[in-house]
């Protein structure tokens, strides 16, 4: 019995599985509207705090945590979560830079905020969360592309 | 490192969609594959069954609430193949051809290297996508 496997063959096999894993990572990827919406809920969140009301801020903070968790389980575990990427593809350095995104943004914010209210700069709650919702809008959406890209590098490793 | 090793029962279309959609996970739901794959449940479960019987996939059926729900997942086994498979093609892409020693001691006759086309192609994630 014989056959033939030409490399165009080769190629086009080779295309038809890359296609396949690109669906699964993309299936993992945090979508753009995630960022947009827990950035609403941090100027929220900075708005509340600057109003100086008791009522106000604790409103705000349930509305952010809840917010938040919510979101953050419906992505992690909720109606997307149809595929899990290995863990290979992800690997020590995706999750790296997750751990450092996170860290930075809270920790900048966090940051900013008690810098500026040292200052005496008026609303600066509000400010430093303006500043965290830019940084999740921009960075979000640029973390993802840096995770597709070494997911990508990796499964292409085999 | 894995060995190339070109896999007949993975290299069918539609299960080398499905092996390779695997391969990129740690699982994944029935419903997934069938629509990244636009295929019908009958297909994708007869298809199923066939990895399963060969000891490629592991199929696991739960109850969320009150809805069955399948996992699939590819077993160490599938996955060595798999990965055996992928190494085999990548070598064939980029050597121009080769020759193919089948299970059954069957050869598949190797292409001589024609005219170069693109020999650059060194893995999926490489020139494999245009």
């Amino acid at each position: 019995m014989t056959n033939a496997m030409k490399p165009a063959e080769a190629r086009k096999a080779l295309a038809e599985m890359e296609r396949r894993q690109d669906q699964v990572i993309e299936g993992t990827l945090v979508p753009n509207w995630y960022w947009w919406a827990v950035a609403l809920l941090s100027v929220g969140l900075g708005v509340g705090v600057d109003t100086r009301d008791p009522t106000a801020t604790a409103v705000a903070a349930g509305i952010f945590a809840v917010g938040v968790s919510v979101l953050t389980v419906w992505i992690a575990f909720g109606g997307r979560r149809h595929v899990k990427v290995h863990q290979r593809l992800l690997g020590s350095r995706g999750a790296g830079l997750i751990v450092g995104f996170v860290w930075l943004v809270v920790g900048g914010t966090l940051g900013l905020a008690y810098v500026l209210e040292a200052a005496n700069v008026e609303y600066a709650a509000t400010l430093s969360t303006l500043a965290c919702a830019i940084a999740l809008v921009v960075g979000g959406p640029a973390l993802m592309r840096r995770l597709r890209g070494i997911m990508r590098r990796q499964a292409g490793g085999g | 490192m894995v060995t190339p090793r070109f896999d007949e029962l993975i290299h069918a279309r539609t299960r080398l969609s499905i092996v390779a959609l695997l391969g990129a996970a740690d699982w994944a739901e029935f419903r997934f594959i069938r629509e990244s794959l636009g295929i019908s449940d009958s297909v994708l479960s007869k298809q199923l069954t066939l990895l399963e019987n060969a000891g490629y996939v592991k199929i696991r059926k739960a109850f969320v609430g009150k809805r069955p729900r399948t996992w699939v997942k590819l077993s160490p086994t599938g996955r060595v193949a798999f990965e055996g498979h992928v190494r085999k093609l990548q070598e064939i892409a980029l050597q121009g051809g080769t020759s193919l020693a089948r299970d059954d001691g069957t050869t598949i006759t190797a292409d001589p290297p024609g005219p170069p086309e693109r020999s650059t192609a060194s893995s999926p994630g490489g020139d494999a996508r245009a």
